[in-house]
């Protein structure tokens, strides 16, 4: 049904723009997954989604409402970078360092948010997205002054050398080893919340904390660290796309992934597979919008047009049917 | 007016929870439908009010037919609902409350005063003392209650319909309840009770109606059947109560010196008592409801902050049943499972570590859903779709499973039909046996003469001998 509705907003937005269906459906098609370059960046563009699709689960499944996941992106990007300028680190270390000091940075800054929330009774709704701007601000500051590359031209750091890049499959493409590490934090989150005692708390305190404190848990810390998760899944998502696609940063180096993947993972029910079915559905809209703008006259604008009608679309869709299909009060 | 139900049956999934009901409700009369938890009494009452429809069946007011699954024409009509669980905005005041109900759009001036001098008069005239100003979540059950009839009286409602008034009420409560709706009906109401309590179905009503299992069984004249006989329609054959065996009180399990609690709006509500409990005994603490049980019971149960002496060993585990399943005992949007399993992530068997096994974890519901007979679909159902009953179960075998040193248990049986209190009851005696100490609070005299080896009463936060103004 999902797919339904998807194709439904894709038709609206195109009549919209006066393109004809069958044509514009056609490169839509073929540039998510027409040929090797269509796949690779339909998955490009899923690799951050199920990142921070999943840090955007774990903490709202605690009941904490992290909307920071953009921040917490681009903390974990500036810190991967960060330790790229500090150490001489090369080959596999390096990828693997870099990707835990995003991991890191996104952590503390969620863990910052949790914090506040616990103990101060700040909501993280409003905490997270105030450090939005404090890590925007962060970047911007960053790549014009202590990580800026060597000759001081333009707003960026320096580039990585190509063998501490995460390796790619075909020298064409951009499609990178963090394909990997989205899967495997996939299978990870769904076994947190299948097996492990902590994933089990997450829940049972987003459901009911009162419950939960009867019960001799810490409701308080269980926030905590469920922040301080979902932070490093969306730190580890900036870490993926400097390490994997960049190799550097700049001042657009958030490109609005923390946002996107909000919706994303509601789409995917909250749920780890899930969410991974929604990043490869917007994954691969987004490369095939880009691939219509490109070889159509309705420019850019177009790609954000079907983004926000499909996924307003599928979310009314599913309230709708949640609302006619439970029968009770 | 007069409401009939015609034929009505209604399905969740393969468990039919109404299976051909037919029931006319007159006016002037207190007609109880009486059943089991699960025997589909509320279902009827959801159907009544137009939350649910039903499969197949029709309603009918004065003659005429009456739409199904239209909750806001049902109230036009005058056909108003108390239902079990409460309907009140906890945020809002009573005031507020009683006005939301007679709002019904977005359009126009609120004058809360207007909207609610129907309800100020209806509530002198019961002599009933209440709060308009108070924030609904903040009043005891009890006062709840009172405020869910004001709102069901006011509006010209002609037929009302109570589902389990009295569950939560102490005996004073439930006894001016029933005056309440005696005069209700003399009025020229139609009443209906949803009950599962024999004796207040003797006291108040003029007919019965009896389902099992969604069915219909009977329904008489209440003059003209005794209690035996609506107990043998309600559950069939009847095991005898076995009776409490008194037994020497082991080793001093907790101690209690000046404790004192305070409640949510910082009023003190426990004021320095003095308790103390052996293993293996059950001690019994009665009173009206609002006199500071939930807060003593919150901070035996260690989850609210006190002052004063209170000893327990370090090691001991504390079960907690609380006075409201839904929101301190349940996590509705989990499943019977899960619920299950909170609290028991130390038991052998169902982790390795710090992990789940999620097999055994599954076979170890199963059993336990069998054994206190929770009546749900699956173990994955959510804990949300069962009756209160069976929610009741649910909280009260989780507790009793984790095998607590220290029980902390307010209104254990609340909700529940004959042969689940009998059922818990006999658990609790059990657990007793077995050495644990059971702090038992509940309101209902007829439990705790039937459990507790002492009983003391709270009155007004502190502890007295006997229940002051009451039928003890």
């Amino acid at each position: 049904m999902t797919a339904a509705i998807v194709l439904a907003s894709v038709l609206v937005a195109l009549w919209v723009f006066g393109v004809d269906p069958v044509s514009g459906v056609s490169l839509i098609a073929k540039g998510a997954f027409g040929d090797k370059f269509g796949v690779a960046r339909t998955l490009v563009r899923a690799v951050p989604l199920v990142l921070v699709g999943l840090g955007v689960v774990v903490a709202w499944r605690a009941g904490v409402f992290n909307i920071g996941g953009e921040g917490q992106y681009v903390v974990g990007g500036l810190a991967a970078a960060w330790l790229a300028a500090a150490l001489p680190l090369v080959g596999p270390l390096a990828m693997v360092s870099f990707l835990a000091a995003a991991a890191l940075g996104g952590a503390c800054l969620a863990w910052l948010a949790g914090w506040l929330e616990v103990h101060r009774r700040v909501p993280a709704v409003i905490t997270t997205i105030l450090l939005n701007f404090v890590s925007l601000q962060a970047l911007d500051w960053a790549v014009r002054g202590p990580l800026q590359e060597p000759t001081r031209q333009r707003p960026l750091s320096a580039r990585l050398p190509s063998e501490s890049m995460l390796p790619r499959f075909d020298p064409q493409t951009d499609l990178h080893a963090g394909v990997f590490v989205a899967v495997a934090a996939v299978a990870a989150i769904w076994a947190f919340f299948r097996y492990s005692h902590a994933g089990f708390l997450v829940r049972l305190v987003g459901e009911n904390p009162r419950v939960a404190r009867a019960n001799r848990t810490d409701t308080g810390r269980t926030k905590k660290l469920a922040m301080a998760l979902s932070g490093a899944l969306c730190g580890l998502a900036g870490g993926v796309t400097y390490a994997g696609v960049s190799g550097q940063i700049g001042d657009g180096f958030a490109e609005g992934w923390g946002f996107l993947a909000i919706p994303v993972a509601l789409l995917g029910g909250l749920e780890a597979w899930g969410v991974l079915a929604a990043s490869l559905l917007f994954g691969a809209l987004l490369a095939g919008s880009e691939n219509l703008s490109r070889f159509s006259a309705v420019g850019p604008t177009v790609v954000y047009v079907i983004q926000g009608l499909s996924v307003l679309g599928v979310l009314a869709a599913f309230r709708w049917r949640r609302a006619g299909g439970a029968g009770g009060p | 007016m007069s409401v009939v139900v015609r034929g009505v049956s209604k399905r969740f999934g393969r468990v039919p929870a109404l299976d051909s009901v037919s029931v006319e409700f007159l006016p002037g009369e207190v007609h109880a439908v009486l059943g089991e938890n699960g025997a589909g009494k509320s279902t009827l009452v959801q159907v009544l009010a137009g939350f649910i429809v039903p499969d197949e069946g029709s309603l009918e007011i004065d003659g005429e037919p009456f739409p199904l699954g239209d909750p806001v024409a049902a109230r036009a009509r005058g056909l108003a609902m108390v239902h079990q669980h409460f309907t009140l905005v906890p945020a809002f005041t009573v005031a507020e409350n009683v006005a939301l109900d007679r709002a019904g759009s977005l359009r126009g001036r609120l004058d809360l005063a207007e909207a609610t001098s129907e309800a100020r008069d209806r509530a002198a005239a019961l002599g009933w003392e209440i709060d308009f100003e108070a924030r609904a979540g903040d009043l005891p059950v009890g006062a709840q209650q009172r405020a869910e009839v004001l709102k069901a009286l006011c509006g010209g409602a002609r037929t009302i319909v109570l589902d389990e008034p009295t569950a939560v009420l102490s005996p004073e409560e439930a006894d001016d309840l029933i005056r309440v709706v005696r005069g209700l009906a003399a009025e020229g109401k139609t009443v209906v009770l949803i009950a599962h309590k024999l004796s207040e179905v003797a006291r108040a009503a003029d007919r019965v109606t009896v389902l099992r299992r969604g069915r219909h069984v009977a329904t008489a004249l209440v003059s003209g059947t005794t209690t035996d006989q609506m107990a043998h329609w309600m559950v069939g054959d009847r095991d005898p109560v076995p009776v409490s065996a008194s037994r020497a009180p082991g080793r001093p399990l907790l101690k209690a010196i000046g404790l004192r609690v305070w409640g949510d709006r910082g009023n003190e509500a426990v004021r320095g008592i003095d308790l103390d409990l052996a293993e293996g005994e059950v001690l019994g603490i009665g009173g009206v409801d609002g006199n500071g049980q939930v807060e003593l019971a919150e901070a035996l149960a260690g989850v609210r902050p006190f002052s004063g002496g209170l000893e327990v060993p370090g090691a001991a585990r504390v079960g907690y049943i609380p006075q409201d399943r839904q929101t301190d005992g349940l996590a509705l949007t989990m499943s019977v499972e899960d619920n299950l399993r909170i609290g028991h992530e130390g038991d052998p068997g169902l982790s390795v570590g710090r992990f789940w096994r999620p097999r055994a974890v599954r076979s170890w519901a199963d059993a336990l859903r069998e054994r206190f007979d929770v009546r749900s679909a699956g173990a994955t159902s959510l804990v949300g779709s069962l009756s209160g009953g069976n929610q009741q179960k649910v909280v009260v075998a989780r507790v009793l499973s984790q095998r607590p040193d220290l029980l902390v248990a307010v209104n254990p049986t609340r909700g529940l039909d004959l042969k689940a209190v009998d059922f818990v009851h006999g658990q609790l005696r059990e657990a007793a046996r077995a050495g644990s100490g059971i702090v038992l609070i509940s309101t209902d005299l007829d439990e705790l003469e039937a459990l507790a080896d002492r009983t003391v009463f709270l009155q007004s936060g502190r502890l007295t001998d006997r229940l002051v103004g009451g039928a003890a």
